[in-house]
């Protein structure tokens, strides 16, 4: 198990890294929409501190967060996202559909609920193939729990008992429509009545409580080889797509996201000084990589396509 | 010389794919039952319970786990006992399949096989009888392949499971299941990428799809009693054909008539005149025409059903037109004929 400082660490790194992101996106180094994980952070940290390599994560557009957690390296990233070929993907991803296969990141879709399916296919594999200690990650935020696929994936997942975890990320938004505009259902009875597992943190924002929270479920899943669904209350700080605040449009309640800020362990914490300033050298030295990267060229918009 | 029919050259797939190939599973709507898909599965499913995947009615999440295994290392053959219900499953197809290796920068491939059924006659109706093959081969990244024959099906669906590595659809067409054939000896030397030279003619090319290929032999074999000569090309690969091989055959008659399964309007008959166009007009002698389905959706009625699909009297008048005459000055001009009444083993239900 991680201990608290190293996870904070983790943390604060993507926090970091997202508002260099914020800082260069005015120059239009990075044409590509960015979904910012700010304020989300802890949750892709504590779940990742309870993954092996071989445990595999499925994520979306917004995947800064697991990407990074999960271990994708951080000069391929800027790379990716300035369109260059020194990304993992040579450029062509960008920030939606980020990926590390080596690292177990297996891609992420801009279309939302997309790839859950992919993580109950991926344990379907593993259990034709007889793997024991494997977990699959479908990861989503609240607004995919309306997609067909969402019930579709839950129901395939029972019927074979199949390990995966459902992995919510609970912002409680999707675009600007809050979840109460959009769910007739209640998703704990709606997860119990396909036999799964439901599980929720509350307290999304510190990767301690996440990572020995999830520890338990994750470990269910693995030792069953069977799925559970795991929901934790998150908050994204920022506006849907792109680097700004849209607080003041005044669709989403100010004292709502300032308490949550107040139970933040990245702000206004004085101890993790030290540790920003060997992320930010960190974050330096990646985005001179990505710098020196070349940009694709007339022989690279043909290639992988078949 | 030996016969078989398409249908048994589909089990025989389907035999060597689960046979030799250990990563392979087939996943679909009715795989398991006692019909398994038109007999193309049977028995399978008790020598390799865990490969053998029965799925709920949920067609979009089964090709999303289709491609979850293909990224876990097996080979996913996904089928759909009508071609019409693998619309459910374009969001998978289009948005994540076909772009999963190019979006990534080659960090993934997406093997699989998506075997997608035409129904056609014996009153299949609107939503059981669509030919999707302009749709799906638009896509970059897709492959799309309609065999004609049983030689098709052997070469084609063994390269696809062993050799290549990406998203293939094949759209498989019920009235020809029964048929039987006589064993083809040409080759291809790549089967999911090319066209076939089915037939030497010297006055009128004729691009046909799938069981438009039978049809056209048909009408051909009339038309050579008769001092017409057709030369035909079975065009195989929707999305990949051999355009040198269409081009070659258009300078040498400076004729053609495309005969597709489906609609005329943006589809096969459009791209195969754009290959000719783009090369050189002026190899035409007299304007192209094209012979699919009616701009309509497919009726029910019998009467109207047999109105809406072209058959071999359809296609001999058109090619005697193309050359410049009348059918009225031949003689025996087949009848027109439905094509139930023709392909006599098929009388439904489906």
């Amino acid at each position: 198990m991680k201990d608290t400082q190293e996870l904070l660490f983790e943390a604060l790194r993507i926090r970091l890294v997202e508002e260099k992101i914020i800082d260069l996106y005015p120059s239009d180094q990075i044409q590509s929409p960015v979904h910012l994980s700010i304020g989300q952070e802890a949750v892709a940290v504590g779940i990742c501190a309870n993954l092996a390599v071989t445990d595999w994560v499925f994520i979306n557009y917004r995947g800064h967060a697991f990407y990074l957690a999960k271990g994708g390296p951080l000069p391929q990233f800027f790379a990716e996202l300035m369109g260059r070929v020194g990304g993992l993907s040579k450029g062509k991803a960008g920030s939606m559909h980020l990926a590390a296969p080596a690292q177990g990141v297996i891609g992420a879709s801009a279309v939302v609920a997309s790839t859950i399916s992919h993580a109950v296919g991926a344990a379907l594999a593993s259990k034709i193939k007889g793997e024991k200690n494997r977990i699959f990650i479908a990861n989503f935020g609240d607004g995919a729990m309306e997609q067909g696929v969402f019930f579709e994936s839950l129901n395939f997942a029972s019927l074979y008992k199949l390990p995966v975890l459902f992995l919510c990320e609970d912002n409680g938004l999707a675009v600007h429509t809050h979840l109460k505009d959009r769910q007739s259902f209640n998703i704990q009875q709606l997860v119990n009545s396909f036999g799964i597992k439901f599980q929720q943190i509350l307290e999304g924002y510190d990767p301690t409580i996440v990572m020995n929270e999830s520890k338990a479920v994750i470990d269910f899943v693995k030792k069953n080889q069977t799925p559970a669904f795991l929901r934790v209350k998150t908050m994204r700080y920022k506006e849907h797509v792109g680097p700004g605040e849209d607080l003041h449009v005044g669709y989403r309640s100010e004292i709502e996201m300032d308490n949550w800020k107040l139970k933040d362990p990245l702000i206004s914490n004085q101890a993790l000084d030290e540790m920003a300033a060997k992320i930010r050298l960190e974050i330096e030295a990646a985005l001179s990589f990505a710098y020196n990267s070349p940009f694709p060229t007339k022989a690279d918009l043909l290639t992988d396509v078949y | 010389m030996s016969t078989n029919t398409y249908r048994k050259a589909l089990e025989s797939a389907m035999h060597e794919a689960m046979n030799y190939h250990g990563n392979t599973v087939i996943i679909g709507q009715g795989v398991t039952d006692f019909k398994g898909l038109f007999g193309t599965t049977s028995g399978l499913a008790e020598k390799f319970p865990n490969r053998l995947i029965e799925t709920p009615l949920a067609e979009d999440s089964i090709a999303g786990i289709c491609i979850g295994m293909a990224l876990n290392g097996m080979y996913p053959i996904n089928t759909h006992i009508r071609a019409d219900f693998g619309l459910l499953i374009f969001n998978q197809l289009i948005n994540l399949a076909a772009k999963y290796k190019y979006m990534f920068g080659g960090l993934f491939e997406i093997p699989m096989m998506m075997r997608m059924i035409i129904g056609r006659s014996w009153g299949q109706g609107a939503q059981h009888s669509q030919s999707l093959q302009s749709l799906i081969a638009h896509i970059p990244g897709l492959v799309v392949v309609m065999p004609a024959s049983p030689q098709s099906i052997k070469e084609s669906y063994s390269y696809a499971i062993e050799k290549y590595r990406g998203p293939v659809v094949f759209l498989e067409h019920r009235l020809m299941y029964e048929l039987s054939f006589e064993d083809n000896q040409t080759k291809m030397e790549n089967p999911l990428f090319g066209s076939k030279l089915e037939r030497l003619g010297s006055d009128i090319t004729v691009v046909a799809t799938s069981v438009m290929v039978i049809e056209v032999k048909r009408a051909a074999e009339y038309l050579a009693r008769n001092g017409i000569s057709v030369e035909i090309i079975d065009l195989h690969s929707i999305s990949h054909p051999d355009k040198d091989m269409i081009i070659e055959s258009v300078e040498k008659t400076g004729r053609l008539l495309v005969a597709d399964t489906s609609w005329a309007q943006f589809g096969v008959a459009s791209e195969i005149n754009r290959i000719i166009n783009e090369h050189d007009p002026s190899i035409l002698k007299s304007p192209s025409r094209s012979l699919g389905m009616q701009p309509a959706p497919c009726p029910t009625a019998k009467t109207l059903e047999d109105l809406y699909y072209p058959d071999v009297y359809d296609i001999v008048v058109e090619l005697i037109s193309i050359v410049g005459k009348s059918h009225t000055d031949y003689n025996n001009v087949p009848n027109k004929e439905s094509m139930t009444d023709y392909y006599k083993h098929f009388k439904g239900p489906f």
